[in-house]
């Protein structure tokens, strides 16, 4: 059942296109990765889809328009910065999402603890450090019992301890079985967390899929020898090589998934190389990405 | 959402903030004392017997009133300007619809918070005119007391007059210093400049007093104004203080305005 459906969604900044006749279904109990490069329109969608832009034509609709226009109480979201109240203390800014979600009882304490801010519950929200307020921001996502959860860059600007806790976090979140869509510039950490993504660039959808169904079979192999030159000019002839790249240490050939890695250990060792390096490994998603926005 | 949570909700967000608590705090403490200040001018210009009879039944009511005009203007019309851009500046109001708040519940939220403070203000001018009529009136009756008492009603109107204009104001600009210097200059200067260097050139008549400002303000004069015949109408041949009643109608006149457009805006512009 999809909780999200948008349907030819444009947003234009005067000239620039943010989003661009972008069409997209959510489907419920899926961790999707929203992936593009800076400016590519991520946050604008996200803004969209939570009301607090104005699209210039185009339609969205949560849950089938189950729950009118209170379908964002069923929604846990955090959009760039963590957004509270300064004055107040984690426990009150908990107390104001909880008004508004109109959820009758929260375990706020419960909340805290689970981002590891209990500690912290009667400090002003000013008073916390970046890390600290994006763990509150997560709590607060997880206030009312969301069926999606949205999550844009939630590991922007942290130091890496911040980074590997808030990832953490979204690991147990994600494993719980909630439909969560996450935007990251991380491709480690989508690639990590995600079961589905989704690629766009200028306002487009370039992509979308199972992790497993965007990334090709084709096996990445790193290789090296004494003499790259030979090597380069020995391997340039077989048929189960689709490229060779040479790197600065190393060749990287991209082979057929059907192709035994024994097949070309066979060969280099009948032409007479000795290999100083050889690994073979899946194509990351990193590389997909990069190849699937170079050109569009 | 209901009333009462969208009050409770924007209570919850406001009770400890320092700029909302302290102009609050200064309107209630200036409301009863400033028109103390009234007992340090002992000749007051004829009819006027003596300046006793600013706090006696019924002009208590209009003297109480046009010191509670000032501190309005100034107190609670800061807070409802303060009340948006403050929560605009911590980009709260995002927040609060990311959250689940849809856009009209929000607005409502500022625009009932506006009525409750608008009441809260008007039964105050209301209890602190009757305790000094009552403390300085020789020989009161309750008829005398609430001979005047519709003054409180258009405490109430006016209140909300001028924090109708605060939220427009916030709603409008946004920017929190600009939207309080456009909030205060409105009142204190532009709207003059607009009557008198504008309109009086071309339209020498009643016209020129419904301009928001002056149809709010006119609802709590400076009690002397009806003492029309100590103003010299040299050059204007209309008087220039509104009856109540058209006061109370240009005022609920532009309270619509103001609450209207800024409704339209906010529904419709990104956040």
């Amino acid at each position: 059942m999809p909780v999200l459906r948008i349907e030819q969604l444009t947003k234009s900044y005067g000239k620039i296109n943010a989003v661009d006749n972008l069409n997209l279904v959510i489907e419920k109990g899926n961790v999707y990765g929203l992936l593009g490069p800076n400016g590519s329109g991520k946050t604008t969608t996200l803004g969209i889809i939570l009301d607090i832009l104005r699209q210039d034509s185009g339609t969205y609709e949560w849950f089938d328009g189950q729950y009118g226009e209170r379908a964002r109480v069923h929604i846990g979201a955090i959009l760039e910065t963590p957004n509270f109240y300064p004055y107040l203390t984690a426990g009150e800014n908990l107390e104001i999402v909880r008004q508004i979600k109109g959820a009758s009882s929260v375990n706020i304490d419960e909340l805290l603890d689970l981002v590891n801010l209990a500690h912290r519950k009667k400090s002003a929200f000013r008073t916390y450090s970046l890390g600290m307020k994006q763990r509150l921001a997560i709590a607060a996502t997880m206030i009312g019992d969301p069926q999606v959860l949205i999550f844009d860059e939630p590991t922007n600007g942290l130091d890496p301890e911040g980074i590997a806790e808030v990832r953490n976090i979204l690991s147990r979140i994600a494993s719980l079985g909630n439909t969560v869509i996450m935007a990251s510039h991380i491709l480690d950490e989508v690639e990590k967390i995600c079961s589905h993504v989704t690629i766009i660039k200028k306002g487009k959808l370039l992509a979308t899929g199972p992790v497993g169904a965007i990334l090709s079979n084709d096996i990445t192999v790193e290789i090296n020898s004494d003499n790259q030159e030979q090597l380069i000019s020995a391997l340039s002839d077989r048929q189960y090589i689709n490229s060779i790249v040479p790197k600065k240490d190393w060749v990287e050939l991209l082979i057929d998934e059907s192709t035994d890695i024994k097949v070309l250990s066979k060969d280099i060792y009948e032409m007479g190389i000795i290999p100083t390096r050889l690994v073979a490994r899946k194509k990351r998603l990193e590389e997909e990405f990069l190849e699937i926005t170079k050109n569009a | 959402m209901s009333i009462l949570s969208l009050l409770f909700l924007e209570y919850t967000k406001f009770k400890k903030n320092a700029v909302v608590s302290l102009l609050s705090l200064m309107f209630v403490i200036m409301l009863p004392t400033v028109i103390f200040i009234g007992k340090e001018f002992e000749n007051v210009p004829p009819p006027l017997p003596n300046n006793e009879v600013f706090f006696t039944f019924p002009m208590v009511w209009d003297y109480l009133g046009y010191a509670g005009n000032w501190l309005v203007f100034f107190f609670l019309g800061l807070i409802s300007v303060f009340i948006v851009v403050n929560e605009i500046g911590y980009k709260t109001f995002r927040q609060n619809i990311i959250i689940g708040m849809t856009r009209k519940d929000y607005f409502l939220g500022k625009v009932y918070s506006i009525i409750a403070i608008s009441f809260c203000a008007a039964l105050y001018y209301g209890v602190i005119a009757f305790l000094i009529g009552i403390t300085h009136t020789e020989d009161w009756s309750m008829s005398q007391a609430f001979d005047n008492s519709w003054a409180i009603s258009r405490f109430f109107l006016m209140s909300l007059g001028y924090m109708s204009f605060g939220l427009f104001s916030g709603f409008l600009i946004r920017r929190s210093g600009v939207a309080v210097l456009f909030y205060l200059c409105y009142i204190l200067m532009l709207e003059a400049i607009l009557k008198w260097a504008v309109h009086f050139r071309f339209f020498n008549n009643e016209s020129i007093n419904f301009y928001p400002s002056n149809c709010i303000e006119d609802l709590m004069p400076l009690p002397l104004y009806r003492f029309a015949d100590l103003i010299p109408k040299k050059d204007i041949d209309f008087n220039f203080l509104l009856e109540y009643s058209h006061a109370a109608m240009g005022t609920s006149f532009w309270i619509t305005v103001f609450l209207g457009f800024s409704y339209y805006s906010f529904m419709r512009r990104d956040m």
